[in-house]
């Protein structure tokens, strides 16, 4: 399975910090293939949020190409783009970034309202989810009630809840001890089995060793793979 | 999607139930500030609608031009009705009536109620409908009266008949009833218990038949086919044709414009109450508008919370658009909570506004007018509220969000402190015309009378009771309660007669000069504290004063230099001697100078008696002493009366109406204001949490905390001062000129409401910055 899913060509992101112009990512070139398990690693301020961003294409690059699944996305319209995204990216933060307002369960159905699915399917694609991830007893919880690594897991929940193609992790167990950042990556493991490609940004060496791949950034740039 | 919202909507009100509470209180009191409003207006604009010919019916109102300008007056020569049906094709029907106050007596049943004596066509054109008799037939023979229902059954009970039976007017003459129509609705402008044919009101007084003197009303109806203005045009030459040296003509005005287009000035519709009613359809919606940017500040100031929220849903692939749906609704759900509460709060307040307002108005759920006006007004106000933070907070960049980064909101403060100045200007102007509309009335109240209105009771009395008046006057006298009684042909403090074609020796062109006229006692001037500052008063003998007339200062001013007293006034074959000056007295219109006087010795034609009780005798003694002289000498009629003081504050109900509705919300502008104030406080403090407790670390007092806090909101106050004041002043100024006795605009008053805007402020504000100036620095450090 050597289908590419994105590829970066000299891909930049720029941007005006009072009369200077910041250079966050610099000619980033880079290849994607589907079911790959990549982490970025840097200090902060590198860019590895950044590029998470814009390959999530919540930011997008201000130069250089940028192909996702074929299409090229530096050249699309904001509609399609979205489109896109929200058919094949699921986002998982570090912060967890559940709505406060809502249970386990409507977090982790909101992204099928936004894809217009059906009321009967999306409770069926919902109790899957929770069946799978062990949670069926805390679906009625609010965010508040539960733990950071309990959290993650909801936050992960929600992000395979669309069956995206590709996972992006920015520090996904950054605010999780030691045992929970384990757990959750575990799990990532497993999902990469099972074919979905991740992107992970993360400081931990351990963490980025769960995968097959490792990209350094500094200062924007790829300084090593 | 829309439970989402709805689930997301009740979860925020109730996590963040201050704010909540609020936002919905705020908007609930403006919701129902707003419906008095717009209950009161539907009041006001359904008068006189509920005729079936409305459209066809006209009052005919005549221009009299009096030293060279046109006044307005609903008084109509007699022959007018006629003429007009005879001779101008297109009206159809037409009738003259006069209001009267009679007595009625049903064997001991004695009741005085107003009335009309009216033309048969009358009965047709106000659609009278007939419970007992029928409209053709009503007034068949001359003895004839109709009554409305609720006189009818004060009369004859409610079992009983009414039709066919004898009622004594006046205790004198029979009338027979041959109509019961039903109780005429509230909101008409004229309101009468009886009407009986005019006939027998002019029965042995020529002068009525005659062009030349006006004194009825005239009301017509056009056939639905005619133009409105062939028709007008017509009508206002007839007077002229009949008449060749008439100062007046007659013109058409439709009874839809009775109420609340009446105003007239130099012969034209100025307006009238309809400005009233426009000026407070736009209160209803700054209030609605002030309530409403309470939740916009409250929303966008506090918008970090929902920030995330906004990251979050776009990165799950939230269209923009959907967010703003999202929040829209959201403002729309609150806003329909807020319409719920304010349905309870109008419950309750409704029944003082009815007594503020005199009227019995009610929520009427049943209308469908009105619930489709509540669920609009829910609407409006969400939509109004929630459009502007939908758009602002759906704006956000997840990416920035997200990552928790401050948000730039420029935009969002610059607009928000606009809205605060927005609202602090509305109350503030508010404050400032509640001040001087208080102050004019006050003024006009505390004028110069030129009489004494105190302890002065008036009562009707008939022609069959004035040779008795001797007697009584000298009785009433020996009880030692009563100071001195008079009679008079007009009230006190109304327009009465009046007329022109005066001259005098010596005087030119003054003959068009509209003069009243007052048949009276020689104790008027003394029961009424009328002041004679020239001459002297009338003699006790009728007959040798029958060529003497009384004048008014005014009119001595116009006669010129020469000693009014000896003057010959002349109208006429009629040649008056004046032997006496009275200080000019205001009646009539409480704001304008009032028209000369002519004062004759004549009780024969009066009206009314006056009774000066005197200083110090319990007003109850002084009133059954009264009761029990009344009762010997006119004992078919009951004991009524009515108090001048009383009259004259009555005279100042529209003002003192306005004034009080003006004060009202007034007080809730500003109390709106403060309750987003109060939000905006709290958040500001939430927010300089930590910077509050760095400063204290470092050393800031408790006062320069405060102080710290409140500069930003003292500056927009500052600032809404500044705008209101030329506001106000333009629209105040504005109104005085419908008033040419009026105050001059004071600018303490000015300065008095900006004050009181500056301490309401800062004392809604001060309660959260000391608040966060006293709390403990390390809690407020060591959550951060």
């Amino acid at each position: 399975m050597n289908t590419k899913l994105l590829s970066l060509n000299l891909a930049s992101r720029t941007v005006n910090s009072g009369s200077n112009k910041v250079t966050l990512l610099d000619k980033i070139d880079l290849q994607v293939n589907e079911g790959e398990f990549i982490s970025l690693m840097g200090p902060s301020g590198s860019g590895k949020s950044t590029l998470l961003n814009c390959i999530g294409m919540l930011d997008s690059f201000t130069g250089g190409g940028y192909t996702f699944l074929g299409e090229p996305v530096h050249s699309m319209k904001e509609k399609n783009r979205s489109k896109l995204y929200k058919e094949y990216i699921g986002f998982v933060f570090q912060a967890y970034h559940l709505i406060d307002e809502l249970t386990v369960l409507e977090n982790i159905e909101t992204p099928l309202l936004y894809k217009n699915i059906k009321s009967s399917e999306r409770k069926a694609l919902v109790a899957d989810m929770l069946d799978r991830f062990n949670i069926v007893g805390k679906k009625d919880l609010f965010p508040s009630q539960l733990s950071g690594g309990q959290q993650q897991l909801v936050g992960i929940a929600r992000a395979l809840i669309s069956k995206p193609r590709l996972i992006l992790a920015d520090e996904p167990t950054g605010n999780l001890n030691s045992k929970q950042g384990e757990e959750i990556m575990e799990l990532f493991s497993e999902l990469n089995k099972e074919g979905v490609t991740i992107i992970q940004a993360t400081h931990s060496e351990s963490n980025a060793a769960y995968a097959s791949r490792i990209i350094h950034l500094l200062d924007g740039k790829i300084i090593s793979e | 999607m829309f439970k989402n919202y709805f689930k997301i909507a009740i979860r925020t009100l109730l996590k963040h139930k201050g704010y909540s509470f609020l936002n919905i209180f705020g908007l609930a009191v403006g919701i129902t500030c707003a419906s008095l409003i717009f209950l009161w207006v539907e009041d006001e604009l359904s008068f006189n609608t509920n005729f079936d010919k409305q459209d066809q019916v006209f009052y005919v109102p005549t221009n009299q031009q009096y030293e060279g300008e046109w006044r307005t007056f609903y008084s109509t020569p007699g022959p007018l009705a006629q003429d007009l049906k005879n001779e101008i094709p297109g009206i159809i029907r037409a009738t003259r009536s006069s209001p009267q106050e009679s007595l009625f007596t049903v064997g001991d049943n004695a009741i005085i109620r107003r009335g009309r004596y009216v033309d048969a066509d009358f009965l047709e054109i106000f659609s009278l409908n007939f419970i007992e008799g029928d409209r053709a037939n009503a007034f068949n023979n001359p003895e004839a009266i109709v009554l409305t229902q609720e006189v009818a059954e004060q009369l004859f009970g409610k079992e009983e008949k009414a039709l066919g039976k004898i009622v004594r007017i006046n205790d004198k003459d029979n009338y027979s009833v041959t109509g019961v129509i039903e109780n005429l609705p509230k909101n008409i402008t004229f309101k009468f218990d009886w009407v009986a044919p005019f006939e027998r009101y002019q029965e042995g007084e020529d002068w009525m038949q005659f062009y030349g003197n006006n004194f009825s009303d005239t009301f017509v109806e056009l056939s639905p086919e005619v133009d409105f203005a062939t028709v007008d045009a017509k009508v206002r030459q007839l007077v002229q044709q009949k008449d060749e040296n008439s100062n007046t003509y007659a013109f058409l005005h439709s009874i839809k414009d009775w109420h609340l287009r009446s105003k007239f000035e130099g012969g034209k519709i100025i307006g009238g109450r309809i400005s009233y009613i426009q000026l407070f359809i736009i209160v209803a919606f700054v209030i609605l508008l002030i309530a409403c940017i309470n939740f916009m500040n409250l929303s966008t100031a506090r918008s970090e919370r929902r920030a995330n929220e906004v990251g979050v849903r776009k990165a799950m692939g939230s269209s923009r658009g959907r967010l703003i749906a999202q929040f829209i609704s959201e403002a729309v759900i609150l806003s329909s909570i807020a319409t719920l509460v304010s349905l309870i709060l109008l419950a309750i307040l409704l029944p003082q506004f009815n007594q503020i307002i005199g009227k019995n108005l009610t929520l009427g759920l049943s209308q469908p007018l009105h619930i489709i006006s509540l669920v609009g007004v829910a609407i409006i106000c969400g939509l109004l509220a929630g459009l502007y933070p939908a758009f602002y907070l759906s704006s956000f960049k997840p990416v920035e969000v997200l990552k928790g980064l401050k948000i730039t909101e420029n935009s969002a403060v610059f607009i928000r402190k606009g809205l605060v100045v927005g609202q602090f200007t509305i109350s503030i102007v508010f404050i400032i015309t509640t001040i001087l509309v208080y102050q004019q009335i006050q003024h006009a109240k505390s004028r110069e009378l030129g009489l004494d209105k105190d302890q002065l009771l008036s009562m009707p009395i008939d022609e069959d009771f004035i040779p008795n008046f001797d007697l009584v006057q000298q009785e009433l006298i020996r009880t030692g309660s009563v100071e001195n009684a008079t009679l008079c042909n007009s009230e006190l403090l109304s327009g009465g007669n009046n007329g022109s074609g005066y001259r005098w020796k010596g005087g030119t062109d003054t003959e068009d000069v509209l003069i009243s006229s007052r048949n009276v006692t020689e104790s008027f001037f003394e029961t009424t504290g009328m002041e004679i500052i020239e001459g002297r008063g009338f003699s006790t003998n009728v007959e040798a004063d029958s060529s003497n007339v009384m004048i008014s200062e005014s009119l001595a001013k116009m006669m010129g230099d020469t000693d009014p007293i000896g003057n010959i006034i002349i109208r006429g074959d009629n040649e008056m001697t004046v032997i006496g000056v009275v200080k000019d007295y205001v009646y009539g219109n409480m704001y304008e100078a009032s028209d000369p006087v002519l004062f004759m010795h004549f009780p024969s034609y009066a009206r009314h008696m006056f009774i000066k009780t005197k200083e110090g005798v319990p007003l109850d003694k002084a009133l059954a002493d009264i009761e029990a002289i009344m009762n010997k000498h006119n004992p078919a009629y009951p004991f009524e009366y009515t108090f001048i003081d009383e009259a004259f504050d009555a005279k100042f109900k529209n003002e003192q109406l306005i004034g009080e509705l003006s004060q009202i919300f007034a007080i809730l502008a500003i109390f709106i204001s403060c309750l987003g104030l109060f939000g905006l406080a709290t958040y500001t403090a939430e927010k300089r949490r930590k910077e509050i407790g760095v400063r204290k670390v470092l050393g800031a007092s408790i006062t320069a905390i405060v102080k710290l806090l409140s500069k930003d909101f003292l500056k927009l106050v500052l600032i809404s001062i500044v705008i209101a004041i030329p506001i106000a002043w333009y629209y105040i100024q504005n109104w005085l000129q419908d008033y040419s006795y009026r105050i001059d605009i004071n600018w303490w008053v000015f300065i008095i409401a900006g004050l009181l805007a500056i301490v309401i402020a800062m004392f809604t504000v001060s309660f959260q910055a000391i608040r966060a100036a006293i709390a403990n620095p390390a809690k407020s450090l060591k959550t951060e």
